[in-house]
């Protein structure tokens, strides 16, 4: 039983090439059902993000279940196999592990610590859930990661900080105002970057957007563009700074359209209410001297493009510390596939329990009533039940591959099991349910002596 | 008896510090975790003293400042618990450890004077101990907010900026806590006030009771300054900077009627 994975990424695959392995628009569900009807995959999940498409599977030999991967891919993309060979990369068994858990921590993003693709994890596992392709193992597997995904989150700076100018904007006016449900943001200029800073904020829940431009036509059509917000002439702009919280100013005007001495006359009658001025036009719209002012705070593009590279480097500095939680969360993920390894002797020892139970309880129960029989029935599983309990635990909680084998092999010679596969636990060993044996009729409680005869 | 609280107060102050430069959740647990043993631990203390002496021991200045320390840590458990905010432990725990070392190593003497009994005096201190506490807060926020302000202004976004909660939400706690406190130190005032006019004439202290007794008069000065702050946050606009210069200019005076004042100049609290 092997883990496996193939995929491409942003960091093996030309955009050109990912947009067309992109599993969500041609309907990951149908992906799943033509995967599930695949023989040499047990288990499967497909994690499709515009950077990746991934397919984690579980299978019985290594070669064939990448083999049938890379095809199924191909096919159901209408790709041929050989020009999609060279930008795939497959891994096995812990390696998988080791790559999920840097996916879901933001490791292997192309913005480092980026927070979204933990969610898209959680989504691809839960909609294979839903499919009914996800076993034991890939199950386990991906709660591990969600697992490490908050880890990461929360005991390193990974995440934190903004990365793009925009978020950079919001997150200032966050540490300003705190909360920006309830603010007033005016948009100076009807541009595009404009636009954009003004759609973030408007994502935080701001009460209300105001463009102005000098054409009222343009400031329409933005307003409009953005949703919910309002157009104004450019003759009320001194009104409207007087109520607004935030000014974005993006025009393509020459010199400064607002001055010191402007912002000044503005500011005296809100009485030192904070005013946060974002100056994303180039050449700049705002005079860097009315930065000065007391609760004015001046932002232009470069200052905000600083921060980013400050976040950048931050969470560059941080990789070291999320990476060791992996190489952590890998390691006890080692340790749970390991304590499976016993999982055929545990089944093996219930069956065989229960097999002479059932027999002792046909035969000196036949002549009884059928309320007693149902009865001695209850009792007696509950004593096999009962006298399994430890042992079960015990199997289950060993960690170590050599002493799993010693006691699987000390409880097969011991109870006369079938023989269970040996446990190899690196490759996960799964379930495995050992055939019912065909003596069972006549079973008596003569453990010993059977396994003699064998 | 205050070493106990002082040491889980010291011990908790180290936690904040660690919590406030790592940030790990754990450490911001343990660090909650000792203060509210170390607030528990004074509780048991000043009860214990209230049970020994028959009310509670306010009337030396060293069981004052074990009394103001307590309604301090109370004020800042109450904040955290509300804003879900460590970052201000950092900065009020040094001055709760400071001030409880007095009490912890210069226990002072329980006067039971009659002058020193009654519904009013225990009033008038117990509302001015609590004002205190309310302006110590005010100032460790109002420190921050420079902190940030000038984080912000600039253009610098570091260690401040990434740990302390928005500067509109610090200006709204200093000028609650300085609400808040500006009513329990008139309300203090005022019963002391009330309580020197009626007190038996023949104690010394009492005959000391005036305007220019140092510590009344420093105290009136107090009033009058976080009077302005208040007035000037509603009707002149002023907030931020401002606000958060003047809380520490009104708490540096608390400050020095609270410790040097009553210890050494005053001859009508000398307790």
């Amino acid at each position: 039983m092997h883990l496996v994975l193939v995929g491409i990424s942003h960091r093996t695959a030309p955009v050109e090439l990912r947009e067309r392995i992109d599993f969500q628009s041609r309907g990951l569900e149908s992906a799943l059902r033509t995967l599930a009807a695949q023989a040499a995959l047990r288990e499967a999940v497909i994690l499709s993000t515009c950077n990746r498409a991934e397919l984690y599977g579980v299978c019985d030999e290594l070669e064939s279940g990448r083999t049938a991967s890379v095809n199924f891919i191909a096919e159901f993309h209408g790709l041929d196999r050989q020009s999609l060979q060279p930008h795939v990369y497959h891994l096995a068994d812990l390696d998988v592990a080791r790559h999920l858990f840097r996916v879901a921590a933001g490791l292997d993003s192309l913005v480092v610590g980026e927070p979204q693709i933990l969610g898209q994890v959680k989504d691809a596992h839960s909609v294979a859930g839903a499919a009914h392709v996800v076993g034991p193992l890939l199950n386990r597997l991906f709660h591990f990661s969600f697992a490490v995904g908050k880890r990461v989150r929360t005991e390193t700076g990974l995440g934190s900080g903004a990365v793009s100018v925009s978020f950079a904007a919001v997150a200032l006016a966050k540490k300003i105002f705190g909360d920006l449900k309830g603010r007033i943001v005016l948009v100076v200029g009807a541009g595009e970057m404009g636009k954009l800073t003004a759609l973030h904020m408007k994502a935080q829940g701001v009460h209300q957007v105001t463009i102005v431009s000098r054409t009222m036509a343009h400031a329409a059509r933005t307003a409009e563009a953005i949703g919910g917000a309002s157009a104004a002439p450019w003759e009320e702009m001194d009104t409207l700074l007087g109520v607004a919280d935030i000014v974005i100013t993006a025009t393509g005007a020459a010199s400064p359209i607002l001055t010191k001495a402007h912002v000044e006359a503005v500011m005296r009658p809100r009485r030192n209410r904070p005013l946060f001025v974002i100056d994303i036009a180039m050449p700049r719209d705002v005079e860097p001297a009315a930065g000065e002012i007391e609760q004015v705070f001046l932002y232009n593009i470069d200052d905000l493009q600083a921060t980013v590279r400050e976040n950048l480097a931050r969470r560059a500095s941080e990789v070291a510390r999320a990476e060791a939680i992996v190489s952590e969360e890998v390691e006890r993920f080692r340790t749970w596939l390991r304590s499976r390894g016993a999982i055929p002797t545990v089944i093996a020892l219930r069956q065989r329990f229960d097999a002479v139970r059932r027999s002792e309880v046909e035969r000196l129960t036949s002549s009884l009533p059928v309320e007693v029989r149902e009865r001695v029935e209850d009792i007696t599983r509950l004593v096999v039940e009962k006298l399994l309990l430890t042992p079960t635990e015990q199997l289950k909680s060993l960690s170590d591959a050599d002493t799993v084998g010693a006691y699987s092999e000390a409880l097969t010679r011991l109870f006369g099991l079938s023989q269970p596969q040996a446990p190899t636990p690196e490759s996960g060993s799964e379930e495995q349910t050992p055939q019912p044996r065909s003596d069972r009729g006549d079973r008596r409680v003569e453990p010993f002596i059977r396994s003699q005869k064998r | 008896m205050n070493f106990i609280p002082l040491a889980l107060y010291a011990a908790a102050l180290v936690a904040y510090i660690w919590h406030f430069a790592q940030r790990q959740p754990a450490s911001g647990r343990a660090a909650t975790t000792l203060l509210v043993a170390g607030a528990l631990a004074h509780t048991f203390v000043i009860g214990m003293q209230t049970m020994e002496v028959g009310q509670l021991p306010l009337s030396n200045a060293a069981a004052a400042i074990s009394a103001f320390v307590w309604l301090l840590i109370l004020a800042y458990l109450y904040t955290e618990m509300t804003t879900d905010e460590r970052a201000m432990g950092t900065f009020i725990l040094p001055l709760a450890v400071a001030l409880q070392s007095i009490p912890a190593f210069r226990p002072g003497v329980e006067d039971r004077s009659a002058v020193l009994q009654g519904p009013l005096f225990g009033v008038h201190v117990s509302s001015l101990l609590f004002a205190y506490a309310s302006f110590a807060l005010a100032c460790v926020i109002g420190i921050t907010y420079v902190l940030l302000f000038k984080e912000i202004k600039a253009k610098h976004l570091g260690f401040f900026y990434a740990r302390l909660p928005s500067l509109q939400v610090l200006d709204s706690m200093n000028q609650r806590a300085i609400a808040i406190g500006w009513v329990f130190l008139t309300i203090g005032l005022f019963v002391g006030w009330i309580y020197a006019t009626q007190a038996s004439a023949s104690d010394p202290r009492v005959q000391a009771m005036s305007l220019l007794d140092p510590k009344i008069f420093v105290a009136v000065i107090c009033w009058a300054v976080y009077s302005f702050e208040a007035f000037a946050a509603r009707r002149l606009g002023w907030g931020g900077r401002r606000s958060a210069y003047l809380s520490a200019l009104g708490f540096a005076i608390v400050l020095l009627n609270f410790v040097p004042i009553s210890y050494f100049l005053t001859t009508s609290h000398n307790f």
